[in-house]
């Protein structure tokens, strides 16, 4: 009842929000806004609720953003937005981001400003707008780079950015560089770091990702850097054994995008490595490097519909892909599988207008990237299938 | 051949288009002008700078006066036309350069008109107004923007 009171409740907010759709407000104010519905069907594991051998709907997304440009130097933007998604969001509301951006130097083809406030990351191609359905290469983001349970980490951060663009009849080279402090008091983080969920919290430390993007000759070959180090800070909530001693995570990261365009297909491919280095703790960490990447091919046909094909990889620890060395015989110890995730998905699209219908199938051999919270590791199975239906506007 | 990706609207204008690119040869054929509300200090673009104007990351005219950019929808036949001819850029690229920049509040949407019409009118009475239309006539009240 409460599941189907929440859809109502989402919808009719939808639907408000949409009526009042005009986007362009006032001289210099615009809204837009998106909302995405998904259905997801496991073989095994869950999804988005409990979608083992059941149809789960608690996949949905609903942002509305508002921007003022009071002259072309001055920018004021901010986003809000809702995400369900099985037990590791549950719809509450938050400010996506939210800041002022100063043009500092502009010559007409080259810019630079600078940024205040709650700014997205710039992290490979599609992490600043990865909840807008309309904008990911499929129904949910390739999980190797984009991993849905760190996503509060790399999402979004209070903080001040530099930026830059320049055009050129080459090609367009844009760049930005980020000092932020990264919000991270949510639980899948802690599932992600300890394997459980303790008492005490995760506090952001002084952090940085930058981005280079170049764009040759019209976008016909799009290529990136980004790089970085995201720091937090474990503050204990209780005393040793029932806890641990406060420490420190450091994640030096960074990722490789290349993506070829044409009329009718695009290439897509990303590589990343992240290093995670825990300090102190009163317990010994091993630093381990997290690598994944993944190839897709994109095909677009007549009458706006298109599909793809993705292979997406990742391991947990690139010394110990197979998880062999992490798996102990203890009854209740996460297993092997729980440390890498291949997936190879096949999936379709139809844009019509400002909606888009998408189907996904993905056949997965691996866990890593399931959400603990969801996913109790007696229940983990290794081979696992998945259907997912998705539609989606924006506006 | 690429022209004939345009005619999925199966309209008279696609028949045009297509006679027009076969008989004279790229680069003079312009089938889309780039036009500006008479206010606009400049005569023509570079291919970067008409480019960085539609991509909305340019946002003022060298004279500091604001742009406005009106477009015509994403599947429109002459939207098509100014993103090959004109900015050689594929439009589902600039839906995705637009849809990067919106949603993460870093730049504003272009001004969608719904008809050709609709789009020659609001340049003419928008000052800093940039756009396109299918040919400008000799009494049109905009001005042609050469882009090089």
């Amino acid at each position: 009842m409460l599941n189907k009171w929440r859809l109502c409740l989402f919808w009719g907010a939808a639907f408000w929000s949409l009526s009042a759709s005009a986007q362009e407000l006032a001289e210099g104010v615009q809204a837009h806004g998106f909302l995405s519905q998904s259905v997801v069907r496991t073989s095994d594991n869950n999804v988005g609720g409990n979608s083992d051998d059941e149809l789960a709907s608690d996949l949905r997304e609903l942002g509305v953003n508002l921007s003022w440009r009071p002259n072309p130097d001055w920018l004021i933007s901010g986003q809000a937005l809702a995400r369900w998604a099985g037990e590791t969001d549950e719809g509450s509301l938050r400010l996506d981001y939210g800041f002022v951006d100063r043009t500092l130097y502009n010559s007409g083809e080259a810019q630079i400003g600078v940024r205040l406030g709650k700014i997205k990351n710039p992290y490979g191609f599609f992490n600043t707008t990865r909840d807008v359905a309309q904008t990911r290469p499929g129904v949910i983001m390739p999980q190797s780079i984009y991993l849905d349970q760190v996503r509060n980490f790399f999402l979004a951060a209070p903080g001040i950015s530099l930026y830059g663009n320049a055009d050129s009849d080459q090609g367009a080279l844009s760049w930005q560089v980020s000092a932020m402090r990264p919000e991270v008091d949510d639980v899948d983080l802690e599932y992600m770091t300890f394997l459980r969920d303790l008492p005490g919290k995760f506090a952001g430390r002084n952090s940085w990702l930058g981005q280079v993007m170049l764009d040759r000759d019209g976008g016909r070959w799009r290529m990136g850097v980004s790089l970085g180090e995201m720091n937090m800070r474990y503050q204990p909530g209780r005393s040793p054994p029932l806890d641990l001693l406060g420490g420190t995570h450091r994640l030096p990261t960074w990722v490789l995008s290349v993506q070829h365009n044409s009329e009718d297909w695009t290439y897509t491919a990303e590589y990343a490595q992240t290093q995670v280095i825990a300090r102190d703790y009163g317990s010994a960490f091993e630093d381990n490097t997290i690598e994944s990447g993944y190839l897709q091919a994109t095909r677009r046909f007549a009458d706006s519909w298109q599909g793809y094909l993705r292979y997406d990889v990742l391991y947990l620890d690139r010394d110990d892909r197979n998880g062999m060395q992490f798996a102990s015989p203890l009854p209740g110890a996460p297993p092997a599988h729980s440390r890498f995730a291949k997936d190879w998905v096949v999936g379709v699209r139809r844009d019509l207008d400002r909606l888009a219908l998408s189907a996904e199938i993905h056949h997965v051999d691996g866990t890593a990237w399931l959400a603990r919270v969801d996913n109790p590791v007696a229940g983990l199975v290794r081979k696992w299938d998945m259907l997912l239906l998705q539609a989606a506007w924006r506006f | 051949m690429r022209n004939l990706r345009f005619c999925s609207n199966g309209s008279a204008l696609c028949g045009i288009t297509l006679l027009l690119s076969l008989i004279l040869p790229p680069g003079v054929a312009g089938a889309v002008d780039v036009i500006a509300n008479k206010s606009v200090a400049v005569d023509s673009l570079s291919l970067a700078s008409a480019r960085a104007i539609f991509g909305m990351r340019q946002v003022k005219w060298p004279d500091g006066t604001p742009i406005r950019v009106f477009v015509l929808p994403d599947d429109h036949v002459l939207h098509g036309a100014v993103c090959k001819e004109r900015l050689n850029i594929f439009p589902y690229q600039l839906r995705q350069s637009w849809d990067r920049l919106v949603y993460s509040g870093m730049a504003q949407a272009p001004s969608e008109a719904m008809s050709e019409e609709e789009l020659l009118n609001k340049v003419a009475a928008t000052p800093g107004a940039i756009g396109y239309v299918r040919k400008v006539k000799a009494n049109d009240p905009v001005k042609i923007l050469n882009v090089e």
